[in-house]
């Protein structure tokens, strides 16, 4: 029972969504839509259970006096601070809340990416070398591309820009879509096996 | 050791140095180089174009996060300037969770900046009126299907705790039929849920913004027209920002332009430092063939 009733829901929720969403009836719709609102709420719930998950691994880290433990410190108070600001101070525009997301938040995630331009840099020099005919292929198209998309690009040799685009527009394409279509048949055979109960990894345990 | 080696073996730190440089140098030298304006990014701005003033809204879901700022900020901003310009109301909505408070950065400097403007007071916004933020939702696929049937029944009130039906701009914004078009602003795979449901079963346009790394996935879904029109990465802001500048819709240029500068330099430079270290590969490979 503790198996065949979650394969059972399962089962008849993904048939019966399956089926509404191709019937525009009000019946299937109001269905759909209540349906819908309980996802809604069932992904809030997710974010509760993230919410303990992170507390719990920082409050373990902390008490043990882990590797970094400190840096746990600042991820709970900043948290429980941004929490109690937002919820007594409010959100508005021109609220202590804004003010710190976007003068410390804003920044800082900034900060990070663009140490990513630094790594790619120093990457690129040492890694994109010509070694192979498949290597020299790349190298060439990231070049075109690369001078193509530049304002100046068009100065260099007014052909660039639209050999840029001619790369993107058929050999990119030709292979993002035949990922799309491979990712695509695979989600349908995975989304039938859960279904169907082929695949119960999710339901957990042993099988 | 040989020339060829020397230029295989730069030190990092030279690198990163030259790097600093060529991002800080365009904040200074101002330079304006004409942009060639991408087909998609056209596209999407003549689809705005198109749309009749205070008819549908235009719903943008601000999708991405501080780590993307620079690139998808400029096209928020190019975006609201060129619909509160042609009086088409704006609905703004994330389902990232970082997004709210740039979305509401977005909304609020675009808004001042228009204000200012404004020769009479019944020139400038209004919220609630002429844009609304319903903020954050969980369950964006679930929250996306349900919106085609009632936008109140998901978001029962706006990011700022307003009932959604005491907004005068969503009393007569129920569903999807009362949207010309959903932009989304992202740093990650967002719009391909708004193409394989919503726009499936509703209809409804979809049009994007993507950071450059994104933006090559969605060139098949602009071909079939299931993208009605694409800004991509910085590039596709600064072409989007040229274009309102250049219709009369701003009477400057974004941080796109100074953006699209400094990445053009850095490309530069990561250029000269491939074909460098390929050189010096070349050579050293071509000598440990002699000495064979």
């Amino acid at each position: 029972m503790k198996r065949k009733l979650p394969l059972a829901i399962c089962f008849f929720m993904g048939i019966s969504m399956m089926v509404q969403f191709f019937i525009p009836h009000p019946t299937s719709l109001n269905f759909g839509s209540m349906i819908y609102k309980w996802i809604i709420v069932l992904m809030a719930f997710a974010l509760v259970l993230a919410i303990g998950n992170l507390i719990r691994h920082h409050g373990f880290k902390i008490q043990k006096g882990k590797e970094d433990w400190p840096y746990s410190i600042v991820t709970l108070t900043s948290m429980v601070a941004m929490a109690i600001i937002g919820l007594a101070w409010g959100i508005d525009p021109d609220s202590l809340y804004q003010s710190i997301y976007l003068n410390i938040m804003a920044p800082l995630g900034g900060t990070m990416f663009a140490l990513l331009a630094y790594y790619m840099a120093s990457a690129a020099y040492r890694a994109f070398r010509a070694r192979s005919l498949e290597a020299t292929l790349l190298l060439i198209s990231a070049f075109v591309v690369m001078i193509g998309f530049m304002p100046f690009g068009q100065y260099i040799h007014p052909k660039f820009p639209a050999f840029a685009e001619w790369i993107m527009k058929v050999p990119n394409m030709a292979s993002q879509r035949g990922i799309l279509l491979g990712v695509a048949f695979g989600s349908i055979a995975t989304a039938l096996k859960i279904i169907l109960g082929i695949e119960r990894s999710w339901l957990g345990g042993k099988e | 050791m040989k020339w060829y080696d020397r230029i295989t073996m730069i030190d990092r730190r030279v690198i990163y140095l030259l790097l600093t440089a060529f991002v800080i140098i365009p904040f200074f030298i101002k330079v304006t180089i004409p942009q060639k304006i991408m087909p998609q990014t056209r596209r999407l701005f003549d689809f705005v174009e198109s749309i009749p003033p205070n008819d549908k809204v235009v719903m943008i879901s601000f999708d991405y996060s501080p780590q993307t700022q620079p690139e998808c900020h400029p096209m928020a901003k190019a975006l609201l300037k060129h619909c509160f310009a042609r009086s088409i109301p704006v609905v703004g909505l994330s389902f990232e969770p970082e997004a709210p408070g740039l979305a509401v950065d977005a909304l609020v400097s675009v808004v001042q900046e228009i204000d200012s403007l404004a020769a009479k007071k019944e020139d400038s916004l209004v919220y609630g009126i002429d844009y609304v933020y319903l903020g954050w939702k969980s369950g964006r696929i679930a929250a996306q299907l349900d919106m085609g049937e009632a936008i109140s029944g998901v978001f029962p009130r706006d990011y700022f705790g307003n009932l959604i039906d005491s907004l005068p701009l969503m009393q007569t914004t129920k569903n999807y039929k009362n949207v010309a078009i959903v932009i989304i602003l992202a740093s990650a795979d967002y719009p391909i849920d708004w193409i394989r449901y919503p726009q499936t079963r509703y209809g409804i346009k979809v049009g994007a913004g993507l950071t450059a790394v994104m933006a090559p996935q969605y060139y098949p879904f602009v071909q079939t027209g299931q993208v009605s029109g694409l800004m991509s990465g910085m590039k596709g802001a600064a072409e989007y920002e040229k274009l309102v500048l250049d219709h009369g819709y701003a009477r400057t240029l974004g941080s796109a332009e100074t953006g699209m500068n400094s990445q053009s330099m850095i490309h530069i430079l990561i250029i000269i430092f491939i074909i460098l270290g390929n050189v010096g590969y070349f050579f050293s490979r071509r000598q440990k063939g002699t000495q064979k």
